[in-house]
Parts: structure tokens; C-alpha cells; sequence
């Protein structure tokens, strides 16, 4: 676990016993350059987790819903459970969640329904509900908060958390006990796993789906577990690194867990090494029970119905913009480098990239920003069917430094908290930008007012 | 517009379930709770209408010219009824309860069903006209069609 500038893979594992290793990482990691040594609660409470963890007194659990949106479609709606649902997005053009059912008749994700359709005339296919799933998804914290006193909301979906059995409990016991209380409480089925490390939990319940519970803290089980898994099945390693590591003899991920960690590194850079300890049972992450500080923050997604109509685009940049602002307006902050990707349907995207002499959240300081943006990631007369806005180099808004010659204008600070406050007030988007308006179809469509990337707080997209 | 709507059989009262009109129809997609199928190409189209509080079944349009004087159709636009293109027939709008409805091959799920419409031709029988409208966006892209049933309660 990295908690401080040294971290377990300093160590070589044979010389100290771990236990031994993470006394002594917390008296390195908590010395001040004076000598003397200091520690947060935080962090001598961070080390008696991982203290914990290597005494089997506790694991890393990973909790993932089944078909999530299927299944909160199914709490609304009990007349779909047991049949092939698909739930569409993309303005309606692509299935983006299905039911084990229709994953059965070939469907995947990501598929445009016509060619779902073809696969699974069966399917019955419903319009996603962003705003349903959150409530869900906010339960199923709630009820995780219960069960553990450390969790991460990794995703909508998704959560990792520290387990810690009950006396008398097994990890087992534990696994079981907790996906049948969301079933219960909440009525959508979750597969939990629970290993020594997140990447081992995580793999132990997608090997463990639908609906199930698993427990795997041994390593002869996790490695007879790991020799039937491709190393794509890690999150992190796609095909492009599983191809760099086929030569090498390593095609599933216990040849990588097995392989020396030097060879890894070289390979597959820090991360991939970070992946192997995780593989070997070395946690190399903490469990955050809170987000950490974004880094960037972005909006965009899909186009829908592709364009090359340069007004349309250019209400699309607006529609992003006033959604990011309200973003950065939440996180009190301001960005220094804005990016804008532009995705055709020609597989060639176009990109602008802009830096602001001073950070600012106002709307029209970064439209004016983003116009010379546009035009370079603008590829005349080819249909454009992605847009995505980035802001980079974030500063605090209470705490940023305006430049000598900030544009301070009261007049469009005003306005912008009108337009915030009324919007709050009123609902999203009541007041909006003119240039807007060539999406008139977008916005009369309640579901397109609210995206899986308006879900707060989670680590993961 | 829909060629087709599914209602749920535990929506259609338990006496109706052996009605040969009904019990041909009854169709299993999966998981415990079966749907009748009411499609538009069927030999004898007929859709299940809210009539006085009961649940009926009743001709679907004209298509087959059973009548001589009805439009040859299933569906009706929304504008038409409204600007008084059917007064002569003496209209009422009814409830089409369904579950699902179809629309070039895509069944969507519908919460509680579609306006129609209600006519009686020159020999005392009962027709019901679907109420279409033009499409939304996001049913336009989902089925390319450019008209959608007029549902009730309910954008999509």
C-alpha cells in the first residue's frame, strides 16, 4: 500500500516478514526531514488496516451489480425480470446495458439496436433513466457504509470496500451475507468477491458472475483462479499490452503474477508493475473512502445522429460548455488548459487545445477560448459523432490568483450566478444559451438533461 | 407507428384468458409472467380497448375493408382527430392498454398504453384507430420511423 514516499516494492520480500516490512514503512514514511518522527491518525489507521489485511483479520471486497440498469429497470418494473431487456442510450441508438438474457442471444454492449434486433427479436428495450439509477446507486452505498466502515464508490455499479467478517464469520460467510442483503433490501442482484488486493477482488467477482459470492484469500485457490483468466481480463491491460506481453510467454494472469517483476516494469511501465504486486497479493492502492480531487473534470459523449452541419457542432461545444461550467462551479474550481475532441465517423478525430492566460469558470471568457478550438478540431463536410470538452489544470476558485490583466467584469459575473441560481432553482437548463437552440430536440428529451457523468462522487466514470 | 402491442396476461381478467381470440395470441418471451400479442398483420386484427370501465376487444382499424366506409387503416394522426376529421363517425377516444408495442421489429415497453380512437361503421360494428403523432427524437432514432403512438401519460 503506498501510503508515503516508500512503498512495499522497496522491500524484497524474502528479507523482512511483511508484517515487519509495514512497521517499518510507517516509521520511514512518517519521519520528518528533522529526524523525529510523526504520524496522522489517518495514516497509523490506514497502516492497521494493512497490518490487518496481512494477518487475515481483513480483505479488499469488490461488490459489482448484475446488469446494473437492467436490474433497476427490473425493481420499477417487475414485468421484465426473466426476459431479454436492453436498455438504450445514445439518444436511443445503441443497447448500452443488456440482460443476461439477451447477452445470451449474442447482444453486446455498445451495439446499435438494429443489430441487436436482428440477433434478439425477443429483446424488449427501454430508455435509460440516469437519475433512477443514482437513487439506486446511492442506496447501495448507503447499505455497503452498513456492512463496512471503509468503502469506495468506484463506480455507479461498483464498489470496493475493506471486509471485515463479524465474529464467528468467515470471508465466505461475509461475501454471502452481503449480497443477499442488497437482494433484500434493495432487490438487485451483486456478485461480491473478496481477496488480498482490489485487482484480485475485482477479478474474483467478474469470474464469480451473475449473483455470486466468493471468497478467495489462499494462494493456491488464486492461482488456480488466475491460470484460467487471460490477462485482458485485468482492468488495465487491454489488447495492445496484451500483446506486449505475449512474447514473453504471458497470456494469462498468473504468467503475469508469476513473472519477474523487473521484465513487468519494463513492459508495462509503474502500473503494470503496481498490477503485479496486486496480482501477488500486495495491495498497492487504498480504499478511498472519499474522492480524492479531480484532476480534470470534462463533459461530452455522444452526438446521436451524426453531423457536419458546423451551427449544430457549435451548439453541441455550448451545450458541453454550460455543462462543464456547472461542474466546475460545484468543485469551486477554475481551469488553466481546456481540451476539445471531436470524433468522426471516419475513425480520424480532430483536437483543439487552448491555455488560459488566467483561470476562469466564466462562460463567456471560455466560449471565446474554445471558438479558435473548434475550428481546429473542426474537419469540414465529415460527419462528426462524438465531442468532448476537458478541463485541465485545475485551481481553486476561493484560493486562485487573478493575472494583472484579469478581464474582471461584474456585469458577467452577475449574470453567471443568475443563470446558476435560476437553473438550480427552475431545473437544469432553464436558461441556456441561444446557441443551443439547433438542439431543441435534445433538450425537449428529460433523459438527455441528466448523464451517467452528473453522478458525483464516484472514482471511476 | 406501432404494428403491434403486448399487454400482460395478468392485465386481462382471468375469464378472457380462454377466449380463443385471446389464448391463440398468448406468447412466452421469458421469466414467469406471460403477454398477448395483439399485431397488425394478424388474419384478424383486433386491439383490447378500456370501454366503460371493461377491458374489450374490439376490430383494429379497417385494413382488411371490412367496411366500406372507414379509411382503409389501423392509424389515425393525432392532429386529424383534433381538427375534427372524424366527426362524422361519431368518435370516442379510448384507452389501448398495453405493456410493450412494436414498431419495425422493436418492442419497447409502454407504462400504461396508447390513445385510440373509436368508431362504429355502417353496420353497427367497432373499430379502434391507433393516435399516432410525429416522432420524438429519441423514437426516431430507436426506430427510424417517423410517426409514434400516441401514448398516454408518457414522453419517450
Amino acid at each position: 500500500m503506498r501510503l508515503g514516499h516508500i512503498s512495499l516494492s522497496h522491500f524484497n520480500s524474502t528479507s523482512f516478514r511483511k508484517i515487519d516490512q509495514i512497521i517499518v514503512l510507517l516509521l520511514l514514511n512518517s519521519r520528518k526531514p528533522s529526524g523525529r518522527y510523526c504520524t496522522s491518525l489517518d495514516t497509523i489507521r490506514a497502516y492497521t488496516i494493512l497490518v490487518d489485511m496481512y494477518t487475515r483479520k481483513r480483505a479488499v471486497g469488490h461488490l459489482d451489480a448484475d446488469c446494473f440498469y437492467v436490474s433497476a429497470e427490473r425493481v420499477r418494473d417487475p414485468f421484465l425480470k426473466g426476459k431479454p431487456v436492453g436498455v438504450l442510450g445514445n439518444q436511443g441508438a445503441c443497447v448500452i446495458a443488456k440482460s443476461y438474457e439477451m447477452k445470451a442471444a449474442g447482444v453486446k454492449t455498445g451495439e446499435p439496436i438494429w443489430d441487436a434486433v436482428q440477433k434478439c427479436p425477443d429483446g424488449i428495450y427501454v430508455k435509460r433513466d440516469f437519475r433512477w439509477y443514482e437513487t439506486l446507486s446511492r442506496s447501495m452505498l448507503e447499505v455497503m457504509r452498513r456492512l463496512s466502515g471503509h468503502v469506495e464508490y468506484y463506480s455507479i455499479d461498483e464498489f470496493f470496500f475493506v471486509a471485515e467478517p463479524g465474529p464467528g464469520q468467515s470471508f465466505q460467510d461475509l461475501a454471502v451475507a452481503m449480497r443477499q442483503t442488497i437482494l433484500e433490501e434493495l432487490d438487485l442482484p451483486v456478485t461480491v468477491g473478496i481477496a488480498r488486493s482490489r485487482t484480485l477482488a475485482k477479478l474474483i467477482s467478474d469470474s464469480a458472475k451473475p449473483f455470486g459470492a466468493k471468497a478467495v484469500l489462499e494462494k493456491e485457490h488464486e492461482e488456480h483462479l488466475l491460470a484460467r483468466l487471460p490477462v485482458t481480463e485485468i482492468s488495465g491491460v487491454a489488447k495492445r499490452r496484451a500483446k506486449r506481453l505475449l512474447p514473453w510467454g504471458i497470456a494469462s494472469c498468473l504468467d503475469l503474477a508469476k513473472a519477474d517483476r523487473g521484465l513487468v516494469r519494463k513492459l508495462l511501465t509503474a502500473t503494470g508493475e503496481a498490477l503485479w504486486w496486486e496480482l501477488n497479493g500486495e495491495p498497492t492502492g487504498e480504499i478511498h473512502s472519499a474522492r480524492p480531487r479531480h484532476k480534470a473534470l470534462s463533459r461530452g459523449g455522444s452526438l446521436g445522429e451524426s453531423t457536419a452541419d458546423p451551427h449544430r457542432l457549435y451548439a453541441w461545444l455550448v451545450r458541453n460548455l454550460e455543462r462543464l461550467i456547472e461542474e466546475l462551479r460545484y468543485h469551486r474550481v477554475m481551469p488553466g488548459k481546456l481540451t476539445l475532441w471531436v470524433g468522426y465517423r471516419d475513425g480520424i478525430p480532430g483536437e483543439g487545445q487552448t491555455r488560459l492566460a488566467v483561470p476562469t469558470d466564466r462562460f463567456d471568457l471560455l466560449l471565446e477560448a474554445l471558438r479558435p478550438c473548434l475550428r481546429r478540431a473542426w474537419r469540414p463536410k465529415h460527419p462528426a459523432n462524438r465531442m468532448h470538452l476537458i478541463a485541465e489544470d485545475l485551481t481553486d476558485r476561493d484560493t486562485a490568483q487573478g493575472g494583472l490583466f484579469s478581464p474582471h467584469d461584474p456585469r458577467a459575473e452577475a449574470l453567471a450566478d443568475v443563470k446558476q441560481r435560476i437553473n438550480e432553482r427552475i431545473g437544469r437548463f432553464a436558461v441556456r444559451s441561444g446557441a443551443t437552440l439547433p438542439l431543441k430536440s435534445i433538450y425537449d428529451d428529460g433523459a438527455n438533461g441528466y448523464d451517467i457523468c452528473d453522478v458525483r462522487g464516484k472514482i471511476c466514470f | 407507428m406501432a404494428s403491434g402491442i403486448a399487454l400482460a396476461l395478468s392485465d386481462m381478467p382471468l375469464a378472457m384468458h380462454c377466449w380463443p381470440e385471446v389464448s391463440r395470441r398468448i406468447y412466452r418471451r421469458g421469466g414467469t409472467e406471460a403477454e398477448v400479442r395483439f399485431l397488425y398483420d394478424d388474419r384478424e386484427p383486433v386491439l383490447p380497448v378500456m370501454k366503460d370501465g371493461k377491458l374489450e376487444l374490439v376490430r383494429w382499424g379497417n385494413g382488411r375493408g371490412r367496411s366500406r366506409c372507414l379509411p382503409r387503416t389501423g392509424w389515425t394522426w393525432k392532429a386529424t382527430v383534433e381538427q375534427g376529421g372524424w366527426v362524422g363517425a361519431a368518435p370516442g377516444v379510448v384507452r389501448i392498454p398495453a405493456t410493450l408495442a412494436l414498431e419495425k421489429g422493436i418492442w419497447f415497453r409502454v407504462r400504461q398504453g396508447v390513445h385510440g380512437l373509436l368508431v362504429t361503421d355502417e353496420q353497427g360494428v367497432e373499430s379502434a384507430y391507433m393516435i399516432c403523432e410525429p416522432s420524438s427524437h429519441y423514437y426516431r432514432v430507436m426506430t427510424r420511423s417517423d410517426r409514434m403512438p400516441a401514448l398516454i401519460e408518457e414522453k419517450i
